[in-house]
């Protein structure tokens, strides 16, 4: 084990399944005989609100938050929680967001707060890092069975890019620990349309 | 069926490691060290410990638990197990310690005679809670020892050795985490159930367990005998650590204490910076009483000590205070608050920086773009169907129609939220029955065109809304109280209570109907109002005739929390009806966004017609009764 510290941001709306993609990752990191760490929203501020996890590993990881600017890879699961992550990027931090949005009812309460496009949320983080991906990760999930398998499509994206150190079979024994049986060939298949989307990032 | 396997959390499984949350870890941790009763009421950042405990007691049936109605309450039924000679354990958030520190006080004069532990879940930044208070206080208040981990390994480890702990000493072991620890993961590696003889049997000792001051005076002698032999041991307590370094950092010795998520954040921030090998750090395990020895050791040996710790100053002003005694206040430069600040949690960017400076270092971090857009607020909110919404709404309605006030004495629960936009409607909310109780004082000075309210949930009710209820029908304080009962502790994930009658361990238990504990506390039967929150017609009827009744009186607004009768619904595969928007008849008035806020239902601002997220809506119906123009309906 020589990786020092790998730091992963996941960050969503409520019941979209952060939490639950941040165990999936923390699981296949230990199972990779990395020392873990993660910090989750629980609570409260999970009713609907906005809810992270932070996830680090690596033989110098002690704390469970990621320092400022230090995600190496930011995983949003809504397009406007990505810009909740910016305090957490650099100029090499890779950025996976899902495209679709999920309107807060903020935007109804005070006419001065909008919704901001999806042309711009990509623009604006292309001025921190040139790795901005986006996909239709809730089509892909909608393909794969259910709208519900969006946080595993999202996974397969993240790691399809090869910018996860961790083995692709080692993530998919952790989805199968995970996930209940009965929903299991879905998200196997969520995970693989994600996977072949990643992949597609370095052409 | 096929039998279900037994969890690993409850399994004899030593040398086995699992990514374990910090709250199954503490639970693990109650199994290993074989406490036999464990109590809890639930409240964040504490709330996954104690299923977790009663997955494990599921397979060791010594074992015996429940939620207990409030942490007082809670905290007497554990310590009752430990008179009776076994190992107990109570979990709270550290508000909840304050309600039971009563009971919390005295027991630690009477001592112990099966280890006891108190699970202080503490929430600095105020993720979930009303307050941030440091809840290491209440070990110097109450001369308790207070455990703190830096990891949930350590949790699991520390949360065993504390019921030895708390026998070897005779005193109540506080065991304090924060909302990092405990909503945080990481691999834990288990030890050994150490199953030891526990008999429960009482004693009759009178003389010891009968707070009457001839018992607790000399008590209290040997309380503070307990304490001065804790504090001789502390340098040899296992999960303390002292690491001295003779090297120098830009010519001077520095030394840290830390404890906690605190200590992890520290070890970061000296990875960052290159310094692990570099620095002297005192590690602390047992964040009271501090180990006189290594303190000492490490005050002589550096030329700064910094002192790392989230919220208050306590290991500081104690560092300053050893520097006294030991005559070292002119050779010890000692720092804390003066670069960490006193509120919200640690960063350990923050505490990386305030190294750096301390001691000369150069350290920038690559600076990024601002951005010139920022994501939207997203608080958190009422569910789509949430039964508290039209409760609200309807409140709202009935005072503009009767050109009265009302004066809203909220509380704690998901209903809180309601203070937030579009609805506006808690007026004041202090702590758990605080409404009922605060309604009392208002009714007594308030003018007769405000009309006085106290809004609680049902097991906020159960845990201290009765007492304050019994005061109001004995002083005939005339206030309107609202119990929005949906049947579960919602807000801290939906735990059982009373008014569904279904204890910890799924098991049934005896429910007892608000209505009966408002009778008994001697609310006339016509000054009770029950309905059903989802009647928009009927509950706008009654609440008003409520409203303008007298005396005290309580309106009771019933339907099931929506986000477990969805769990209902898909077990029993019910199919919702579909609720729709007609275009036709919706005007864009906005209605239904701007005012009722059901968060499944959106606003097309290209079209300017309202629609409905068919992935969030529950089916309640109550836009059909909300909205002016009558757009919504059911698809048939």
């Amino acid at each position: 084990m020589t990786l020092s510290k790998f730091n992963c941001f996941t960050i969503g709306v409520g019941g979209q399944g952060v939490i639950r993609a941040t165990h999936i990752l923390a699981d296949a990191a230990m199972a990779e005989q990395y020392p873990v760490r993660t910090a989750e929203t629980h609570g409260m501020a999970q009713r609907g609100g906005s809810v992270s996890g932070y996830l680090r590993f690596g033989k110098d990881v002690h704390g469970p938050l990621i320092p400022k600017y230090g995600a190496h890879v930011v995983i949003a699961l809504e397009p406007s929680e990505a810009l909740r992550s910016v305090q957490y990027a650099n100029k090499e931090t890779y950025y996976f967001i899902n495209s679709s949005p999920i309107l807060p009812l903020s935007i109804y309460q005070n006419r001065k707060i909008s919704y901001p496009n999806l042309e711009i949320i990509e623009k604006e983080l292309s001025k921190i890092t040139p790795h901005v991906h986006i996909i239709d990760a809730l089509g892909l999930a909608e393909q794969a069975g259910t709208s519900k398998s969006l946080n595993v499509v999202m996974l397969g994206f993240a790691v399809g890019s090869g910018i996860i150190p961790l083995k692709s079979k080692t993530i998919e024994k952790s989805i199968e620990k995970f996930v209940p049986k009965k929903a299991l060939q879905i998200n196997k298949t969520a995970f693989q349309l994600g996977f072949d989307e990643g992949g597609k990032i370095h052409e | 069926m096929s039998e279900k396997p037994i969890p690993k959390i409850a399994q004899d499984d030593p040398g086995y490691k699992m990514i374990m949350l910090g709250n199954e870890a503490i639970a693990r941790g109650i199994l290993e060290g074989n406490a036999i009763v464990a109590a809890a009421y639930p409240g964040t950042p504490s709330s996954e410990i104690m299923p977790a405990v009663a997955q494990c007691a599921k397979y060791h049936p010594e074992m015996k638990v429940e939620w207990s109605v409030n942490e007082k309450v809670a905290f007497e039924v554990a310590y009752a197990g430990s008179m009776c000679n076994v190992r107990a354990v109570a979990a709270m958030k550290h508000v909840g310690v304050n309600v039971a520190s009563d009971a919390f006080m005295t027991a630690v004069y009477h001592g112990v005679r099966g280890g006891m532990v108190l699970i202080s879940a503490d929430d600095p930044s105020q993720f979930s809670s009303q307050n941030e208070q440091d809840n290491r206080y209440y070990g110097l208040h109450a001369l308790a020892p207070v455990f703190e981990p830096s990891t949930p390994q350590e949790a699991k480890d520390m949360m065993k050795f504390a019921f030895e702990y708390s026998e070897k000493y005779n005193i109540v072991v506080v065991f304090r985490t924060t909302t990092r620890l405990n909503h945080g993961r990481a691999d834990v590696v288990f030890g050994t159930i150490d199953k030891k003889e526990q008999t429960a049997e009482f004693d009759w000792d009178r003389n010891r367990w009968v707070c009457v001051p001839s018992n607790t005076r000399p008590q209290r002698a040997d309380l503070l005998h307990r304490m001065a032999r804790m504090t001789n041991d502390a340098d040899e307590f296992p999960f303390n650590k002292l690491v001295l370094s003779d090297r120098t950092v830009n010519g001077k010795k520095i030394g840290f204490v830390a404890a906690g998520i605190a200590y992890s954040h520290l070890q970061d921030a000296l990875v960052e910076l290159q310094l692990e090998n570099s620095v002297s750090i005192l590690k602390l395990g047992l964040v009271n009483p501090l180990p006189p020895k290594s303190l000492e050791k490490l005050l002589k040996h550096v030329d700064v000590l910094f002192v790392v710790e989230e919220l208050e100053p306590i290991f500081e002003e104690q560092c300053k205070a050893r520097a006294f005694e030991f005559g070292l206040s002119n050779s010890v430069e000692i720092h804390g608050k003066d670069l960490l600040p006193q509120q919200g949690e640690l960063h350990p960017e923050t505490i990386t920086a305030a190294i750096a400076k301390l001691c000369g270092i150069d350290y920038s971090t690559s600076e990024v773009p601002a951005l010139e857009i920022s994501a939207p607020p997203r608080l958190p909110q009422m569910c789509p169907a949430c039964s508290h919404r039209n409760i609200y709404w309807v409140m709202k309605k009935v005072a503009k129609k009767l050109k009265k006030k009302f004066a809203n004495n909220n509380d704690i629960g998901c209903y809180s939220l309601g203070v937030y936009k579009p609805l506006e409607m808690a007026d004041t909310a202090l702590c758990m029955g605080g409404s009922i109780g605060m309604a009392n004082g208002m009714a007594k000075v308030l003018p007769d065109d405000v009309i006085v309210t106290a809004f609680l949930g049902d097991s906020t009710f159960y845990h201290s809304g009765v007492a304050p209820l019994l005061n109001a029908v004995y002083n005939q304080n005339d206030i309107l109280v609202i119990i929005s009962d949906n049947s579960f502790t919602s807000m801290t994930g939906g735990q059982n209570n009373p008014s569904n009658g279904i204890l910890l361990t799924e098991e049934v238990g005896t429910q007892i109907p608000i209505e009966e504990v408002v009778k008994g506390c001697g609310v006339p039967a016509d000054k009770i109002w029950i309905h059903e929150a989802y009647d928009m017609d009927g509950l706008m009827e009654k609440f008003e005739e409520a409203a303008k009744a007298s005396g005290v009186r309580v309106f009771i607004n019933r339907h099931m929390c929506a986000l477990q009768e969805l769990r209902v619904f898909k077990k029993q595969k019910v199919v919702l009806p579909v609720i729709k928007v007609d275009p036709e008849k919706c005007n864009g008035c906005q209605v239904c966004v701007r005012q009722f806020g059901c968060p499944a239902i959106n606003f097309n601002f290209e079209t300017k017609k309202a629609y409905i997220d068919q992935s969030q809506c529950r089916s309640c119906k109550t836009c059909i009764y909300i909205c002016p123009q009558q757009a919504f309906y059911v698809e048939k």
